[in-house]
This record gives structure tokens, C-alpha cells and sequence, in this order.
């Protein structure tokens, strides 16, 4: 009997595997497999187009470290990420609970705030050049007509950067929108009707209660942005190409143009290993601090 | 009518349908192996100035295919020029690179880094391409006395003028010096308060690198060697200071991209605007105004630097292959093919057999301006042939950028940007020991 137990356990445990084992090889193939290689090429000095390469031992992080653009483009996705995840983030959350009531209509509302999210990023990026145009664009018009001064946006060092931040809230804050606003439904109303019914104000039941209740989604949420936010490649590449001065350009695009712009693959695996190390220090930072106090509703 | 008893009948149509998957799967029904085997090349190439260039290649690559029964020439337009060296190189890596390619000439050394082109000089010695073509031209595609390519599109910057503009600020003749092109720059800004509304002069972004070591060469320097740059010397400095001065004055734009700055001479937003003179046939004809070509003025002498670029044929591919490649090569840049494609675009037809065709000496007759850029080009030379030339580019732009916008002064961007640039130099011709 037990005898027969203990293999339908086995056979069950087989399947798993077997059934994760598509999955465990693509993972293996094309992540596991490329991080390793680049830690293996961050020892060398590799030219893409050529089969040769050379071992350098530390020579590229010795480099890293005294690369006055390396460091420009930490800084400029340390600042990006630490203003657009919060702020879309923010954001999302005001749409989300706006639009978390029972009026006639608010479906149309809903997509017209998750829309930017389906719009391919290139496209996008393209608009908002348009947006941007100093000499035609409307964004300066409408500037020109309030009697503002108008701005160089993406061709200005100061400008270009914040720029494509605000696009960034634009297009990712209705993704998180919709996301909080699944958590929203899932917060038992009672506890609303009896705050109000003891006079609790709507700001204070949104903070003692919505964000707490809903914390575990905004956990899911911030790391979910931190990890979009090593993705603005798309826009850099479309928008500025890293100009001016490389005042746009951040780690993703740096390492794209060393690794194929130069062909320098030894360098940008030095510099991908590096970002690797960035993401996931972050991400755990995140969870030690923020990570720790999620509370989750009818558990622990 | 009556109803012809067609031999196709609707269940012959289906059969073939269904059956046809299967065929296609067996090679030797398709492709027979008897001599008159069809040898298919693929050809990458950029887009490099504004206009409609696409159309025309297609073109071209159409009649070589109807003219030429043994090859099918597959033309791959690739982007940018950096955009077509990445997936060449790219495809290098994985062993199946295009048969054959159109980079930038200063590509030429990181090609040969990577051992990746054929020596074709032997073909070109046995042909008339030695005698024909205009040897500057060639020159760009020439390293250590062997030949790599045959020129296809060289080009220089040029300095187009807005004529009205000139016109309305009483302006009787172009700039030909440095000082007058300040002058000039300066007269020809147009500024309602605060807002501008023309400036005097764009100097093409995205490649005002390619216009500052035509400004060194104006200034008597050429700023590279075979395995270091030179941006450092008081000359180049000296050019980088000039810029700041008009910047500071007001009268040129800081900063534009390529397609923006043709676009805004279009439109009016600038009198005078530095850019290749591929670009002259669109902005000629684009423009509502009359549009004037000068050579760019001089300091010590005229200068400037070749852009456009040379077929490269790959090394890795069949002898067959080779042949063929050398054929279509050969064909792009025979006489009546380089003078209709220097008329419709403006870029400059390489053999000085089709600046004598009946289509050339008409065109120039009509539009003298076509004539400017040849003739600057017996001042001009490759662009920044060095290894690394891509980052060299770039930490030169980058350098030119920050000082423009105050950010840093000319000396030290430039001495930075030489420094850096000659230790990636360094670091890959390390690499060939």
C-alpha cells in the first residue's frame, strides 16, 4: 500500500520535472548560459566579428572603474529609476482608486489611461519626438501660447533626460493602473463603511487602509517598474540615441554601443555583468526594506 | 462565348496546390545543378543623406538583375551607416556575411581588423578602374597599396546657401573664409526678442565630426595617422574655438541632428547649412527658394574629408561568388550608371568617363551647383581611416558637443577626447600584435 504510494509520488514528481523541463532549457540556454558567457568574456578582450580572443584578466573592470561614461550612465539610470518608479507608481495608484467606483462609463475611462500601454514603445517614442519638436512641436506651441519660454526638450543637456522620464510615467503608469486596480476589488468593503461611518477622512482611509491592504501588489508593482526601467533602451534609441552629450544615454544604450557600435563584446560584458550586479542589489534592497512590511491579508 | 474546356481544371489546380509544399522540399527539382546555375548575392547598404534614395537603389538593382541572367543580386537596405557596418560585422561573427557591402570608407581598417574583405586589385589593375576612376576617390579604399573596394557614392560636405536670404541681408558673394562666414553667419540671423527665428548657419549634426576634420584641414592639419589622432595640435583646437565663438555669438545652433537640419534649411530656419553634397539634388529641388552651393570657406587652405563609401566584396564566399560580386561592382560603378546616379542624387560620380556623358554635361550645364563639390574634392581626403573609428567618432562628438554647450573648454575636451580615443586605438591593434 504504501509501497504503491510512494511511487505514485515519484511518478508524480517525474511529471513535474518533466513537465518544467521545456521551460528549465530555455531558461538554461538563454539566460543562464548568456550570463555565464559574459562573465567568461568580461576576462577577455572579444571583438565581435572575430573568433580569436584574448585573456585580460581584470584589465576591463580596472577600465570600468576609470570610465568617466560608465559612471555618467550609472548615475543617469540611478536617477531615472529612482524618480519614474515612484512616480508612476504614485500616479497609477490615484488613477487606480479615481477610477475604483461604480459610475456609469468608467470602463471607457479605464482604457483610455491603459492605452498608452498598447502602444508599441518605438511608435511611441516616435510621437513624443513630434511632441517634443522645438521649432513645430505642440508641446512648445502650447508653451509659446501660456507666454512661457520654450524649451530645446530632447536637444537640451538639461531637458532631454527628464524628458523621456515624463513620457516613461505616461506610458507605464496606466499598466500599473490596472494592476492596483485589481487589488482595489479585492479589499472587503466593510471595512470602508464602518471608517466612514466612525468619520474617517477619504485621504486618511486611503493611506491606513487602501495601501496597506493593497501592499503586497505594490511590492509586486515597484519591482516589476525597477526591471521596465533597465528597458528604456527603446526610447534612448528611438528618441535621442543618447544625445546630447550623453546626457540621455544610460547602461542599457552604453553597452549596446560599446558591444555593437564599437564591437568592444569583452567591455560591454564587463559593463552588463555590472548592471546585473546594480538590478539585483536594488531589487534586494527592495525587498529587505519594503519586502518586510507587506502585509498580507488573512495570512501570518 | 462558348465555355473553352480549359486543360487547368479546378481539381488539377488543388492537386498542384497540395503537392506543391512537397516539391519545393526536393532541392534537385528546383534548383538543377547544370551550368547555368543563378548565383544569388546578397547586398547590404545604408541610407546616408536626405531623399528618396531607397527608390533609386531598387531601381538599379532591378536592371542589373534583368541584364545579367547568371546572378540575382538581393539588395538589403540596412539602415544608417552605422546600422549596416553592425549587421555585417554581426553576420561576420556567424561565419555568412553579405556578398557584398556599402560602409563608410573610415570603416576600412576595422574591416581588415577582422580579415573580412577581398583584395581586389588585380581585377581593378586587368580592368580600366586604375585610368578611369577619379584617384582621390579610390584612394579611400586603398590601404597599404592594395585596393578593397570600388568607390560607389563619395561625397564632402558642402556649404548650401539660402539666395533669398543672401539677397535680403545684402549679401553679394559667399563666405570664403573663416571670418567671413562669421560675418556672414551673423548678418543672416533673423531673432524677434528673445525667439529666434533663422539662424545664420547649422553645421549638420550626427556627423559634425566629419565637418570639424574638414575645419582642421581648413586650418592646415589632417587630424589623424595611421594608428593615432591629432586632435589635440593648436590647429584643431583653434577650429573647435571658431565654433564656440559662433555659438556664443549666437548665429550658428548648438546642436541638430542630420535629417533635422536639411529639413530646417528646407523650411527657412537656417541661411546656410553645412551637409553632404549627396543631399543636393533634394535640397535643390525641395526647397521653395533658390538654393546656392559654395565650397566650405577656408582658413589657411581649402580642406575637407570624403564621406560615402566603397562595394566592399567579402572574403568568405565561394570564387563564384567573388566573381560575380566583382561583376555587380563593376556594373554600379560603370560610366552611364554613376552619371545617373550623381544626377539623381548629387553625389559624386567616380569615374571621370561619366562627368564626359551627354547626361552629365548637360546636367552640370544646367546646374553649375553640381560642379562645386568636384571641384572641392581635389582638396579633400579619406575620413578618419583609424582602427576604433567608430568610438573615435564618437568621443569626438561627444568632445564637440560639450564644449559647445559650455560644459567644458576646447583644449581640454579635445586632449581628453585624443587621449581616450588613442588608447582604444592602442588596445585594438594590440589585438594584431
Amino acid at each position: 500500500m504504501s509501497q504503491t504510494l510512494a511511487r505514485s509520488r515519484r511518478n508524480e514528481a517525474l511529471l513535474a520535472y518533466l513537465l518544467l523541463a521545456p521551460s528549465l532549457l530555455f531558461l538554461v540556454m538563454f539566460t543562464y548560459w548568456p550570463i555565464l558567457r559574459s562573465l567568461w568574456f568580461s576576462l577577455h578582450d572579444v571583438l565581435l566579428g572575430d573568433p580569436k580572443i584574448y585573456w585580460m584578466g581584470d584589465e576591463n573592470y580596472r577600465r570600468l572603474l576609470a570610465d568617466p561614461l560608465f559612471w555618467k550612465t550609472l548615475g543617469n539610470t540611478a536617477f531615472y529609476t529612482l524618480i519614474t518608479v515612484p512616480t508612476a507608481i504614485v500616479v497609477a495608484l490615484l488613477l487606480a482608486v479615481a477610477l475604483d467606483s461604480k459610475l456609469r462609463g468608467m470602463a471607457i475611462y479605464r482604457s483610455a489611461f491603459f492605452y498608452p500601454v498598447m502602444i508599441p514603445s518605438v511608435a511611441a517614442g516616435m510621437v513624443w519626438v513630434f511632441l517634443y519638436a522645438p521649432a513645430y512641436g505642440p508641446l512648445n506651441s502650447a508653451l509659446g501660447a501660456l507666454g512661457l519660454p520654450r524649451v530645446n526638450w530632447l536637444y537640451d543637456r538639461d531637458w532631454a533626460l527628464p524628458a523621456i522620464m515624463f513620457m516613461s510615467i505616461w506610458k507605464y503608469s496606466g499598466y500599473f493602473m490596472l494592476i492596483l486596480l485589481a487589488a482595489l476589488k479585492l479589499v472587503p468593503s466593510d471595512l470602508y463603511e464602518a471608517a466612514k461611518l466612525d468619520g474617517v477622512s477619504g485621504w486618511q482611509r486611503l493611506l491606513y487602509i487602501t495601501v496597506p491592504l493593497i501592499s503586497p501588489t505594490l511590492y509586486f508593482v515597484t519591482v516589476i517598474g525597477i526591471l521596465h526601467s533597465y528597458q528604456i533602451f527603446d526610447y534612448v534609441y528611438v528618441m535621442t540615441q543618447g544625445g546630447p552629450a550623453d546626457a540621455t544615454n544610460v547602461l542599457t544604450f552604453y553597452i549596446y554601443q560599446v558591444g555593437f557600435q564599437y564591437q568592444d563584446i569583452g567591455y560591454a560584458s564587463t559593463l552588463a555583468n555590472v548592471l546585473l550586479l546594480f538590478v539585483l542589489g536594488l531589487i534586494g534592497l527592495i525587498a529587505v526594506t519594503f519586502g518586510r512590511r507587506v502585509h498580507y491579508l488573512g495570512e501570518r | 462565348m462558348t465555355s473553352t474546356k480549359s486543360k487547368l481544371t479546378r481539381r488539377k489546380l488543388l492537386a498542384a496546390g497540395l503537392a506543391a509544399p512537397f516539391v519545393s522540399s526536393m532541392p534537385w527539382v528546383i534548383c538543377p545543378t547544370h551550368a547555368n546555375e543563378v548565383v544569388k548575392l546578397q547586398f547590404m547598404y545604408p541610407v546616408g543623406v536626405s531623399g528618396d534614395i531607397n527608390k533609386l537603389v531598387t531601381g538599379m538593382i532591378a536592371d542589373f538583375n534583368a541584364a545579367h541572367s547568371g546572378i540575382e543580386v538581393e539588395a538589403i537596405y540596412a539602415g544608417s551607416y552605422d546600422n549596416t557596418e553592425q549587421k555585417v560585422i554581426t553576420s561576420l561573427g556567424v561565419g555568412e556575411p553579405p556578398a557584398m557591402w556599402l560602409p563608410i570608407n573610415s570603416s576600412l581598417q576595422t574591416f581588415l581588423g577582422l580579415d573580412a574583405l577581398e583584395d581586389v586589385t588585380e581585377q581593378a589593375k586587368a580592368d580600366d578602374i586604375y585610368s578611369d576612376f577619379i584617384g582621390g576617390f579610390l584612394d579611400t579604399a586603398v590601404s597599404d597599396g592594395r585596393l578593397y573596394g570600388l568607390s560607389f557614392q563619395p561625397s564632402t560636405p558642402v556649404l548650401y546657401y539660402n539666395k533669398d536670404a543672401f539677397a535680403a541681408a545684402g549679401l553679394s558673394k559667399t563666405p570664403e573664409n573663416w571670418d567671413e562666414l562669421f560675418d556672414a553667419a551673423k548678418a543672416l540671423t533673423i531673432r524677434d526678442g528673445s525667439e529666434l527665428k533663422r539662424w545664420g548657419l547649422i553645421i549638420g549634426g550626427g556627423w559634425h565630426d566629419w565637418m570639424f576634420e574638414a575645419y582642421c584641414r581648413q586650418n592646415g592639419l589632417l587630424p589623424w595617422e595611421k594608428d593615432k589622432v591629432l586632435w589635440d595640435r593648436p590647429e584643431a583646437v583653434e577650429a573647435l574655438q571658431f565654433w564656440k565663438q559662433m555659438v556664443d555669438a549666437g548665429c550658428m545652433a548648438p546642436a541638430s541632428t542630420w535629417q533635422g537640419s536639411a529639413n530646417d534649411f528646407m523650411a527657412g530656419t537656417t541661411a546656410m547649412l553645412y551637409h553632404s553634397t549627396g543631399s543636393l539634388t533634394n535640397l535643390r529641388t525641395s526647397s521653395p527658394f533658390k538654393v546656392g552651393v559654395a565650397f566650405m570657406p577656408k582658413r589657411k587652405n581649402w580642406g575637407a574629408s570624403q564621406g560615402g563609401g566603397p562595394i566592399m566584396i567579402a572574403k568568405k564566399q565561394s570564387d563564384a561568388a567573388k566573381r560575380a560580386a566583382w561583376t555587380f561592382a563593376r556594373w554600379m560603378t560603370s560610366t552611364d550608371v554613376q552619371a545617373n546616379w550623381g544626377k539623381a542624387t548629387g553625389y559624386l560620380a567616380v569615374r571621370k568617363s561619366s562627368w564626359e556623358t551627354d547626361l552629365m554635361k548637360s546636367y552640370v550645364a544646367e546646374v553649375p551647383e553640381a560642379k562645386v563639390a568636384l571641384d572641392q574634392a581635389q582638396y579633400s581626403g579619406a575620413f578618419l581611416q583609424v582602427p576604433a573609428y567608430s568610438r573615435a567618432r564618437d568621443l569626438l562628438k561627444s568632445a564637440i558637443d560639450r564644449t559647445l554647450t559650455g560644459e567644458i573648454e576646447a583644449g581640454a575636451a579635445l586632449t581628453d577626447a585624443a587621449a581616450e580615443t588613442n588608447r582604444e586605438i592602442a588596445r585594438v591593434m594590440r589585438r594584431r600584435g
